[in-house]
């Protein structure tokens, strides 16, 4: 049977070749479509984890839904002790962020500025190297302020100009400061870029009454894929009123928007499939109505319609498996490739900085998983295609179709 | 008959949303006079423990009113100024002048739980709300304030309880755009200056901290006094804040 289901794809050359281009074409977009829509929501998710948020950050509980000086960390170093004992951090720094106004001569804003010790946070991640003008801090215990570039713009400062600060200090009294323009940064993150400055966190800590207190601490890991892990061991350490949360939780709207667009993203080549699904069945029914005469001479010399089924399984295995096989290493390679040396789109990051784009690079996803399931989608559909036009042509007996026309 | 009793409704219905604006209007000349001269105690409790502020305030009418802090010395020479929809902070320590910006006119004041708008009373309760009498019981009347569309305030809703015999108010609960209480406004000891009546003891509960408050005793009212015209200009910001 396998013989004759060879011959036949032969012999109907035009069948063949339609649904070995079409399943082939099929298989590839789709490994190349979903590794390029998981790489850039991956390159997000990493961006924002490399700029700001920690892997792990530890809050005391109410702090990110209530906020407040209520809701501060109180005794920053019994935390750092113990967190000096899990295995699997890398670095850790506290940070305090307070919202309060930042006014130039000429314009005022509300502002997020945040305490932070400069040092630690270059081992945490790359917001100093969003540096675009200007010196990221020193850890000199100034008064040096380190803005996006954004806020900047909004408050019409130049580097070395000063901006003044009033806001509540942590004991909700008034706290003002003169604090000086030191570095300019960019990260491509519009919020953040315009509503964000930093200070040296023991500078802002006498300021705003500070001391050995944090809004949180942020967690740097050996390993990201360890978060849930490591947490779990935090968490197993610190008190009631504290609690440890990983990236996943705390990123989790940007999670959800991602999963969101990945939804949409599917419901689109869905579309397609369906489109690509019933070509190949057409192509398949005109092709097995066309040959009912021969169906009904191989019935009438011994073949069942169980054969009838199986030669026609065997026709499509044969020409879906060797469209999967020259797809599969074909987008395999592309998207290896360009997840080591991602397409450049010039003004990408820019358009889409929103959401959260800070590279004109759109780096794919090579995952070998998620591969083999694209190319299993495509062979089902496949398979699914030819079910249509075995029901019809074991629908005749053999007289009837011996006698088709 | 149908349209007498439908006329009828009419009729009241605008009547007692004339009697409330008229309670309203009331209210809000015992409240600001023509001119007014307060110095008053501020004292807040929050993060379990209580500071007290001094404050000196002169207004003119709606649009015009001066604020000085006398005390703690760390505060002192703090100075806010409110002029046309706008407002300006002086801070004696960095000597600037800084302008508030909108967004920020629901923040705290000075660690309070009253906010930029309170202290500068920007909105007006007369001309941005329209005022419905909720309940009348003998001389205490329930009204409810809802802004008006083309106002931009802070507050959702406003149910003030007013006695009609003094044009003052007992309790004001302000609520949200989604309609729920934010805080509380309690107010005590209402006191004659000429024909004026004014709550001397006010106290703020905010709803999401019971355990913080904000109470404040208006210890000298002057009403209708000769306040110069240069309170209300941003050099006064520096020039009085000593």
């Amino acid at each position: 049977m396998f013989h004759l289901a060879l011959k036949n794809i032969l012999f109907y050359k035009g069948r063949s070749i339609a649904t070995l281009v079409l399943t082939f074409l099929s298989a590839l977009f789709f490994i190349v479509y979903v590794s390029m829509m998981d790489g850039s929501h991956n390159a997000m998710l990493q961006n924002s984890l490399k700029i700001y948020t920690g892997a792990i950050e530890i809050y005391k509980k109410g702090y990110r839904d209530i906020g407040g000086n209520e809701y501060l960390l109180n005794d920053v170093e019994s935390i750092t002790q113990k967190l000096d004992k899990i295995e699997g951090i890398e670095a850790y720094s506290p940070r305090y962020e307070t919202y309060g106004l930042l006014s130039s001569k000429e314009q005022s804003t509300a502002s997020m500025v945040v305490g932070i010790d400069p040092k630690k946070e270059q081992q945490l991640n790359e917001l100093s190297s969003a540096l675009v003008e200007g010196k990221y801090l020193d850890g000199t215990n100034n008064n040096c302020l380190y803005s996006g570039v954004d806020l900047v713009s909004k408050l019409k400062v130049k580097l070395g100009n000063e901006i003044a600060f009033i806001g509540s200090a942590s004991d909700n009294s008034f706290a003002a400061d003169i604090f000086k323009l030191c570095g300019i940064f960019k990260t491509g993150l519009f919020e953040f870029d315009a509503s964000s400055s930093f200070v040296d966190k023991n500078y802002l800590d006498t300021l705003m009454y500070t001391q050995n207190k944090a809004s949180y601490i942020t967690l740097k890991l050996d390993d990201i894929n360890d978060a849930d892990k490591v947490n779990k061991d935090i968490n197993s350490i610190l008190d009631n009123e504290v609690e440890s949360l990983t990236w996943k939780t705390l990123m989790s709207s940007m999670v959800e928007l991602l999963e969101v667009d990945s939804i949409f993203g599917y419901v689109s080549l869905s579309l397609f499939f369906v489109v690509i699904f019933f070509v190949i069945m057409i192509y398949g029914f005109i092709n097995v109505s066309s040959r009912t005469k021969e169906f009904g001479v191989l019935r009438s010399i011994g073949l069942s319609r169980g054969n009838i089924r199986k030669l026609l399984f065997y026709e499509i295995f044969i020409l879906s498996s060797i469209a999967i096989l020259l797809a599969t290493p074909i987008g395999a390679y592309i998207t290896y490739y360009y997840s080591l040396n991602p397409i450049i789109i010039e003004g990408i990051a820019e358009t889409y900085k929103q959401y959260g784009i800070v590279s004109d690079e759109m780096p794919f996803s090579f995952d070998m998983f998620t591969i083999s399931w694209n190319v299993l989608v495509i062979y089902g559909l496949n398979f699914l295609s030819i079910l249509y036009p075995m029901v019809y042509i074991n629908s005749f007996n053999p007289i009837e179709a011996m006698g088709h026309v | 008959m149908r349209k007498l009793i439908i006329l009828l409704f009419l009729f009241s219905t605008l009547l007692l949303s004339n009697e409330a604006d008229e309670i309203i209007k009331k209210l809000d000349e015992n409240m600001r006079g023509q001119s007014i001269h307060l110095k008053m105690n501020m004292e807040i409790k929050s993060l379990g423990h209580t500071r007290t502020i001094k404050i000196e305030n002169w207004a003119k009418g709606t649009k015009k009113s001066f604020v000085k802090i006398t005390y703690p010395p760390k505060d002192q020479g703090i100075t806010f100024l409110s002029l046309d929809n706008q407002m300006w902070q002086y801070v004696p320590k960095i000597e600037r002048v800084i302008k508030i910006p909108p967004s920020m006119m629901l923040q705290n004041w000075m660690g309070s739980d009253i906010t930029n708008d309170d202290m500068v009373k920007q909105n007006s309760i007369v001309e941005d709300y329209t005022a419905r009498i909720l309940e009348k019981k003998e001389n205490m009347v329930t009204i409810e304030l809802i802004p008006k569309e083309e106002s931009a305030v802070v507050w959702g809703k406003i149910v003030s309880h007013i006695d009609t015999n003094t044009y003052t108010s007992s309790k004001d609960s302000f609520y949200d755009e989604e309609g729920k209480e934010v805080r509380t406004f309690t107010y005590d000891n209402i006191k004659k200056y000429g024909k004026y009546y004014i709550p001397t003891y006010w106290e703020l509960r905010p709803s999401d901290k019971k355990e913080n408050h904000t109470k404040i005793e208006l210890e000298e009212i002057e009403y209708d006094i000769d306040i110069s015209d240069q309170y209300f200009t941003k050099s006064a910001l520096k020039r009085f804040s000593r």
